[in-house]
């Protein structure tokens, strides 16, 4: 793993520590303990695995799984000092990709 | 999940003993006054005691809003536990006859209150995913339910001669029922499609089943024939 992804990848897991505070530090742990029973995913693996984790979080959630995910990408963007642009064609997984390229270019 | 099996195990058994139980109350009158006054505050209490145990596991600290969430539940459902144990006071233990609006009524109306609360702070966390269209195709179901309610209420409610007090809280019951349900419809549409869709299912029908009773309830009220 190179340097830029270790960082990129612990930047990540701590957008999505607290993206989900939305749910409350109880809500956030029981979405670790469903991830981990229900899923396989351990935390420290989302950044490798994120679909699984955004499947995960769609079965719990249904559609209100989107504002968990707006709030991790936000939280994301932040921690990278990249501005956050809202576009309807992108989804979770789009905009961490798009992050990980402007981040590598910045980087 | 086994715990929450369980729960929807024990719930099904309690539905149809229930169902039962007042399916045949003809052959049992004395019993069913006895019960019909006695099990709503055992079931309300049980219901508090286990939503404590929730804000209890949740509660983090009061600035978040899952845990003013958990704490809203609790208080109105111990508002409307207090509504069902004065209600059984008036009738087992003072056995008077019970006024109409009494402080029962003040209990469950101030219940209300708390719940809206609660499923206003929960659904506003995740409202922003709900478009136009969805909001609007919500709204329009809650006015239609509102329209239908108020139609079928206003004219034996307005002629039953009842004082101003009455006559309020006769509609508020059913209205303030449809409060709630205009939002718990929207924790609805935005949870459906996942796990948590089926909580928020029984809590609508819980919601819809209660419009229907408190219609019933201010209608058979104003004919004077409760």
């Amino acid at each position: 793993m190179t340097k830029e992804k270790k960082v990129f990848n612990e930047v990540l897991l701590e957008a999505v520590d607290e993206g989900l505070l939305i749910l409350g530090e109880s809500g956030r742990k029981a979405i670790y303990f469903h991830l981990q029973n229900s899923h396989s995913l351990k935390k420290e693996d989302i950044p490798e695995k994120p679909e699984i984790f955004l499947n995960g979080l769609r079965k719990i959630f249904g559609l209100g799984a989107q504002a968990i995910e707006r709030s991790i990408v936000r939280c994301l963007y932040s921690k990278l000092g990249l501005e956050f642009i809202e576009r309807k064609d992108y989804d979770f997984l789009k905009y961490l990709d798009a992050a990980k390229n402007m981040s590598e270019k910045e980087g | 999940m086994p715990s929450l099996l369980a729960a929807y195990k024990v719930s099904l058994v309690l539905i149809v003993g229930l169902t039962l139980i007042y399916a045949f109350q003809g052959y049992y009158p004395e019993f069913i006054q006895f019960f019909s006054n006695a099990f709503p505050p055992v079931i309300a209490g049980a219901v508090v005691i286990s939503c404590g145990f929730s804000l209890e596991k949740y509660w983090h600290k009061a600035r978040e809003q899952f845990s003013m969430v958990w704490l809203y539940f609790t208080w109105g459902l111990f508002l409307w536990f207090v509504g069902e144990a004065v209600w059984a006071g008036y009738t087992l233990v003072w056995g008077i006859e019970i006024p109409y609006p009494s402080i029962a009524d003040a209990f469950w109306l101030c219940g209300y209150i708390p719940f809206f609360m609660a499923l206003y702070l929960y659904v506003k966390i995740f409202g922003p995913v709900l478009s136009k269209r969805v909001l609007a195709a919500s709204m329009a179901v809650t006015l239609g339910l509102t329209a239908i309610v108020s139609i079928t209420l206003i004219t034996p409610v307005l002629g039953a001669e009842e004082d101003l007090a009455t006559m309020m809280v006769d509609f508020a019951y059913p209205l303030f029922d449809l409060a709630l349900f205009s939002i718990a419809f929207l924790g609805l549409l935005i949870f459906l499609k996942g796990r948590l869709g089926k909580s928020w299912l029984l809590i609508n029908m819980a919601i819809l089943t209660n419009v229907c009773a408190d219609m019933l309830f201010s209608y058979t009220t104003a004919q004077g024939t409760y």
